[in-house]
């Protein structure tokens, strides 16, 4: 769609590109200060928060804990996110449209509502608290977005082929792992990758989920920023801030499918 | 799995139904999703709505303490501003940065999908952290000002409204350029070709053709946003200030500082029937445009 833009259109999404980058920009500069007290322009360049991040064994539990929880949560949203899909796309049995709506029905529940419903549930159950806790309700959280993912990768494969394998006597199993896995694995990769960030990033189910045994990062960094505002802050921004650049510019190179 | 072993029993029983078989047991792949969903997110659901009628025993005493008090009703009035605010707000800027996108060439549309991703995809932590330092007393923008126009700002940019509705619109803004960019870029070119050679103007073209063909883009938009702030629990929580709790917040409070679950429940059943009937509301606007 090549129309003419104006002026005041491309000063309107200037300013707006700004505001949008601003917060990830400003965190770079912040990191490097030599000062503990947070300004800017920072006074002079030092490793000093950087330092104090790592050294932090807090800071490295927390870290730590995120790690694990969000691998975990990979693992089981993919593990049921790619079959649902494919059942989703090339399934056209009546029903399927229900199951549909169900597997989305995480994305139109406030996350709040989800998240307290969870911290009753596993109080009774006796696991709150518990990496395993975290990892169940992030893979719900996470799961129609993965599910969304995979299927606009499915979408861009000629089921066809699919279709030649099982006259070729292959069984639906052996169709789905050895044909559909291989030509959509990046779009999984990419579901995988998105599905790690966001668990690492999540805060609101573990800020009801998590112990003080199982702190993740962003439940350090959330009580960091209520009770003091700490200049390691800026450090772990900037590295958060990278890690989503990468997982974010790889996401998008990877979502297409392998013709 | 339990698809695995489900798939060879659909195997077995269909497998004279040749046609319908490979249909119906490729649905079996959807079990382990199903079984996740269904321990892990309807229970809990169902277990919210129970314990909002229960305490030592059957009562609807949650929902009366609610609906009597008025501090809920203000946070639920606080809560559907800065909802239908930031909303709307993020709609006006999201919608020319989209139509700005779309008429970019391959290249540089690339590029700046990334500069909207990438906000999209910060931690929301990292973000709050930055407009405190960018909006605080001793942050950038005061300092710049008192510095250069040796201005100082009477009101305070962070702490209170100003402070959630700066990340509450930072937050929301890619939800509403993803959808409004994909309908643009699928808006055939040829429509609105067709309306210059008849003799529109620019403006015309766009008030008459572009924009009415947007609207489910816009609607879609305006349900997640919609969906997404209502029940918003950080912003609030690091960049307001004491008037600006959300409803997400008194549900914090009732969980783990009162400890009292049901009204923690009840809250949460009632956050829940209104964002379900927000949503149903603006679905029907979106249906009412297609006829």
């Amino acid at each position: 769609m090549v129309d003419h833009i104006s002026l005041p259109l491309k000063i309107a999404a200037g300013l707006v590109f700004a505001f949008l980058i601003a917060p990830s920009l400003i965190v770079i500069p912040m990191s490097f200060s030599d000062s503990r007290e947070i300004m800017f322009p920072p006074s002079g360049f030092s490793w000093m928060l950087y330092r104090e991040y790592f050294a932090g064994p807090e800071w490295v539990a927390a870290t730590i804990e995120s790690t694990l929880v969000a691998t975990g949560v990979t693992a089981l949203s993919l593990a049921t996110g790619v079959p649902v899909a494919y059942a989703l796309v090339r399934s056209r049995l009546f029903g399927v449209a229900i199951i549909r709506a169900f597997v989305m029905m995480p994305m139109l529940v406030p996350t709040i509502v989800f998240a307290l419903g969870l911290y009753i549930y596993f109080a009774r159950l006796g696991i709150s608290g518990s990496t395993l806790a975290l990892i169940l309700g992030h893979s719900v959280h996470n799961l129609p977005f993965v599910v969304l993912v995979v299927i606009a990768g499915l979408r861009q494969v000629n089921p066809n082929i699919e279709v030649a394998a099982q006259v070729l006597g292959a069984s639906v199993l052996r169709v789905f792992f050895s044909v559909v896995l291989p030509m959509i694995a990046g779009p999984i990769a990419a579901a995988g990758m998105f599905s790690f960030l966001i668990s690492f990033d999540e805060v609101v189910i573990a800020w009801f989920l998590s112990s003080p045994r199982t702190m993740t990062l962003p439940i350090k960094m959330y009580s960091s920023i209520q009770w003091e505002v700490s200049p390691v802050l800026a450090a772990i921004s900037t590295l958060l801030t990278l890690l989503s650049l990468v997982i974010c510019v790889l996401g998008v190179a990877l979502r297409r499918p392998e013709a | 799995m339990s698809a695995v072993s489900a798939a060879s029993v659909a195997d077995a029983t269909h497998g004279r139904a040749r046609r319908a078989a490979p249909d119906y047991q490729k649905a079996w792949f959807s079990a382990p999703a199903v079984v996740l969903i269904a321990a892990v997110f309807v229970i809990p659901l169902v277990i919210v709505a129970l314990q909002s009628l229960y305490r030592e025993g059957f009562t609807i005493a949650g929902y009366e303490q609610i609906l009597g008090s008025t501090l809920f009703w203000r946070i639920l009035r606080t809560t559907l501003e800065i909802t239908l605010e930031a909303s709307l707000l993020s709609l006006l800027l999201g919608y020319p940065l989209a139509y700005y996108i779309a008429q970019l060439d391959r290249t540089p549309r690339a590029i700046a999908m990334i500069l909207v991703l990438l906000p999209f995809w910060t931690s929301i932590l990292v973000k709050s952290f930055a407009f405190i330092v960018i909006l605080g007393e001793q942050g950038i923008i005061k300092t710049m000002l008192r510095q250069f126009l040796s201005l100082e700002l009477g009101t305070s940019l962070v702490f209170n409204r100003i402070g959630v509705m700066v990340g509450m619109v930072h937050f929301l803004i890619p939800f509403c350029v993803f959808p409004i960019l994909n309908n643009l870029l699928a808006q055939p070119p040829e429509l609105r070709r067709a309306a210059l050679i008849m003799g529109a103007s620019r403006r015309q073209v766009f008030f008459r053709v572009t924009f009415l063909l947007s609207l489910p883009a816009i609607v879609a938009s305006a349900i997640m946003t919609v969906v997404l702030s209502i029940g918003v629990f950080v912003t609030p929580a690091l960049l307001g200030g004491r008037r600006d709790m959300m409803v997400a917040n008194l549900i914090d409070y009732y969980t783990r500082e009162a400890l009292d679950w049901t009204m923690a429940a009840a809250l949460a059943v009632m956050l829940l029937l209104i964002s379900g009937a927000l949503i149903r509301v603006l679905s029907r606007v979106d249906s009412i445009d297609r006829h």
